[in-house]
């Protein structure tokens, strides 16, 4: 389920770890991320996953990975294990994004995460015109057969947060490959950027 | 493939074990297969579980089957031995050559019998760390094993844990728990209650408490299996008639099979070892040390590890194995977690099962590679 596996996310989020980092990938896929920290960044990586075929992979490379689900086996951590945890493209897919959000905030001092940015305005035109659920290159999958629960905008993740007292400290931008501060909400972020992703901490 | 081979250890000072007393100058018998390399960092040492012995891959001596893990270990297989140096010892109490209630008690000059101290799994792993020192190897690059086996890997960890770059605790538990226990418990009192057992003094004797010892293994042999796996394999299909006997023969396959694995266990194992044996992993906890915290028990380990465990496996089920888990995540280590889908049940690990054999392969050459 998650399509982050385009290198040039890896980039963005490798800008906002720094070297020699811990971190735990939740939803780690084949751990092509954590590969890709481990190189650039030389991190002490860990994954999870819920895919057993994905899981194979990883061993096979050399990740240390937990078959598991990050809507139960995130309490197994210690608090503030790691010193950042990644959440892409996964929360959508989680059957509480409120909790998973709370555990990733607890098990490391900060978190990424990215989603699918339902307010994108390609997704508001789908149903707008079409009176149809979207389907596009980032949401690939019809409204029946989709693994993706709980739909957001950037702008119910920012309310959420601010609801469960997690600080955001950066967004980033990854069709333009940026990264900025967070000053709120901001109409062109929510409006044009197909994914939503941010750092955010909570002590 | 391998020879035989039996050393000698602890000529110079006795093995001190957790029961008071000691074993001086005792046997263990191993099997090796490859080469240690010169940097001597390519060592596995395989832990057999409760009946296996040292014969992983090679044919055994008395069933003359192939040995016990031969899909897993050898030439091209998931434990490589083209690339890796593998260590299989009998463990200390079994019946294979290792010091047990069968050898001669050298201060008797007759055989141990019940007289052999009760050892624990701690003992055996202590007693493995002196035939890893004989091989002059300092660091082992993993060490694995399934059941029992997966206990001495923990105990390895917790004991010795700058010897283990690397471990594979397989379908494994910390301790045993009650369940565990009195199935143990109603192998022994099967053998025991053998009025040829003769308190453990068979060995002279015509008399061997063979019909107590086949019972055991067969009570044993319905723990490894799945509900399923039984059902699927067996259901109530008759052995070799199309009615019911109205008699107490084998009239199902199950009973057969079960007979027939009772009957050719006794040809290879000591009852008296199974005694022993039993009461080690019965004994194991391996937090027992460190005042029943696991945290404590594993503090110092720095090892990469893989833990699996398989679906259909209720003597050592996964939530065990998670519980494993936990703990090295606490602990943050490099740890890694796999749970095979199969109906094989606990005995799975010796069975084959292609995704098992992947995950070894594929976590074992990773982190050869990255030594």
């Amino acid at each position: 389920m998650s399509l982050i596996n385009e290198n040039k996310d890896f980039g963005v989020i490798a800008e906002l770890i720094p070297n020699n980092a811990s971190v735990i990938d939740v939803g780690c896929n084949d751990g092509s991320l954590l590969e890709y920290l481990r190189e650039y960044k030389n991190i002490d990586g860990r994954g999870m996953e819920i895919d057993q075929k994905k899981v194979q992979l990883c061993l096979a490379k050399g990740i240390s990975v937990i078959e598991g689900d990050a809507d139960t086996d995130l309490y197994d951590y210690p608090d503030k294990l790691f010193d950042y945890s990644i959440l892409t493209y996964t929360l959508q897919a989680t059957k509480s994004p409120k909790t998973v959000m709370q555990q990733l905030v607890r098990i490391s001092k900060k978190a990424i995460i990215s989603f699918p940015n339902f307010g994108h305005w390609k997704i508001g035109t789908s149903l707008l015109l079409n009176r149809k659920m979207p389907v596009s290159k980032k949401l690939s999958y019809s409204w029946h057969e989709t693994p993706n629960l709980h739909f957001c905008t950037i702008n119910d993740f920012i309310d959420l947060c601010e609801e469960l007292e997690i600080k955001i400290e950066k967004k980033g931008d990854l069709s333009n490959k940026k990264l900025s501060n967070f000053s709120g909400k901001n109409f062109l972020d929510s409006y044009f950027n197909e994914v939503g992703l941010f750092l955010v901490s909570k002590d | 493939m391998s020879e035989n081979k039996i050393v000698t250890l602890a000529e110079d000072e006795p093995l001190n074990l957790d029961g008071g007393g000691s074993l001086s100058k005792f046997k263990t018998a191993y099997t090796t297969y490859g080469k240690l390399n010169d940097k001597k960092n390519n060592s596995i040492l395989v832990c057999h579980a409760l009946t296996g012995d040292q014969y992983v891959a090679s044919d055994h001596p008395i069933t003359k089957k192939n040995g016990w893990w031969s899909m897993v270990v050898g030439p091209d297989k998931p434990i490589d031995t083209n690339k890796f140096f593998v260590i299989c010892p009998n463990v200390i109490g079994g019946c294979m050559g290792s010091t047990g209630p069968k050898e001669i008690n050298p201060e008797k000059g007759k055989e141990f019998a019940t007289d052999f101290p009760v050892i624990t799994i701690a003992d055996m792993v202590r007693a493995q760390k002196l035939l890893i020192d004989y091989l002059g190897i300092e660091k082992i690059f993993c060490v694995t094993g399934g059941s029992m086996g997966g206990m001495l890997v923990l105990e390895w960890l917790s004991k010795f844990p700058e010897m283990v770059h690397s471990a594979v605790p397989i379908a494994t538990a910390t301790n045993h728990s009650a369940q565990n226990i009195a199935l143990n418990e109603l192998a022994r009192q099967s053998i025991m209650a053998d009025p040829n057992w003769q308190s453990g003094n068979y060995y002279h004797s015509d008399k061997k408490p063979m019909k107590g010892l086949s019972v055991a293994r067969m009570a044993a042999h319905i723990s490894y299996l799945s509900k399923e796996a039984l059902q699927s394999k067996f259901g109530r299909n008759l052995q070799d008639k199309n009615s019911l006997d109205y008699s107490f023969d084998a009239d199902f396959q199950i009973e057969s099979y079960l007979r027939h694995q009772g009957f050719t266990f006794v040809d290879r194992f000591d009852a008296n070892s199974y005694l022993y044996i039993t009461r080690a992993m019965d004994y194991f906890d391996v937090s027992s040390a460190n005042n029943g915290s696991l945290i404590e028990a594993f503090k110092n380990t720095q090892s990469k590890i893989l833990c699996v465990s398989f679906t259909s496996d209720w003597l050592y089920p996964t939530s065990e194995n998670k519980k494993i888990v936990k703990v090295f995540n606490s602990l943050g280590l490099n740890v890694s977690f796999i749970e095979i889908e199969t109906e094989n049940g606990h005995d799975s690990f010796l069975l084959d099962e292609p995704k098992f054999f992947e995950a070894i392969k594929g976590f074992i050459n990773s982190t050869f590679e990255n030594l």
